[in-house]
């Protein structure tokens, strides 16, 4: 099962850590795919700049539509109203380059 | 009213950006909405009402008038009905927002059924954020992937954030225009 990576830009009213958006990615993808979807789509927080607000996530290359629905379907990070901007996806983390 | 759309327009076309009014028409009386629909039409590029009853969503998709229908997803005695998908000329709206505000599965059901309705009937959709701040606003790959959730296919997904709107905005601008006569007739040329 290959893997694909990710890069988002994380938008907040207050400074987000990189707990709370895995909390909120996770909970956004338990509240419309299940467990078991979770289990498939399988993300995982790689790499989490507070400053830029940057992320990058590794989920399985089989549920990019999963995976895009689930970001798109985060309102709230942490205690506050939130929004996740997918900037770019690749097969390597090399591949995000320059932007992340 | 007129004039400060117009500046609107100007302000955004100075900035480079195309510019489309649209009026959320929302009412429960069936001439209520006729008298809205006569006043409005004329000035604005998309016409919408939001169904608040069984009556009125009856009288918005027959109307030729209205482009664009959705509804309000919190209310329990009005949703997209084979009777209203039936006759209906207009378009139907999903609002991605109303899976914000929903405390439960029923807001997802409710737009899951309207879709599959759509599709039985061949209504087009569109899908939009219907956004109230701007965390709400979403890209259109982003709304066309919730779109895929609620049960259409990619093809249709993209579809309703990029071919159907645009012909919505494509058939009124033309609607509009000094050269419409009326439906499949239109001024070519004009010689004084």
């Amino acid at each position: 099962m290959g893997r694909r990576y990710l890069l988002i830009k994380v938008c907040s009213t207050t400074a987000v850590t990189g707990e709370q958006f895995t909390q909120a990615l996770t909970a956004s993808i338990l509240k419309y795919f299940g467990e078991v979807g979770l289990s498939r789509i399988n993300p995982k927080l790689i790499r989490f700049d507070s400053d830029g607000s940057k992320a990058v996530v590794a989920y399985a290359k089989d549920h990019a539509g999963e995976m895009q629905t689930a970001l798109a379907l985060i309102f709230r990070i942490g205690d506050s109203e939130g929004s996740t901007l997918p900037l770019k996806a690749s097969g390597t983390i090399k591949g995000l380059g320059k932007r992340s | 009213m007129k004039d400060q759309l117009v500046i609107l327009r100007n302000y955004f076309l100075d900035l480079g950006l195309e510019v489309f009014l649209r009026a959320d028409l929302a009412c429960s009386k069936r001439e209520e909405l006729l008298k809205l629909l006569r006043r409005f039409r004329s000035a604005f590029d998309i016409i919408s009402v939001k169904c608040t009853n069984h009556n009125i969503a009856l009288v918005a998709a027959r109307d030729r008038r209205v482009d664009v229908i959705f509804f309000d997803y919190a209310k329990r005695n009005v949703w997209f009905d084979h009777s209203i998908a039936n006759v209906s000329d207009a378009t139907l709206e999903l609002n991605t927002s109303t899976l914000v505000a929903a405390s439960d599965y029923l807001a997802l059901t409710k737009l899951m059924k309207d879709v599959y309705t759509a599709q039985q009937h061949k209504v087009d959709t569109i899908i939009s954020s219907g956004c109230t701040s701007p965390f709400l606003v979403k890209t259109p790959t982003q709304m066309s992937a919730i779109g895929m959730i609620l049960g259409l296919s990619k093809g249709e997904a993209l579809n309703s954030v990029s071919v159907v709107p645009s012909r919505i905005v494509g058939k009124n601008v033309e609607r509009r225009s000094r050269n419409y006569i009326e439906e499949g007739v239109k001024v070519v040329t004009r010689t004084d």
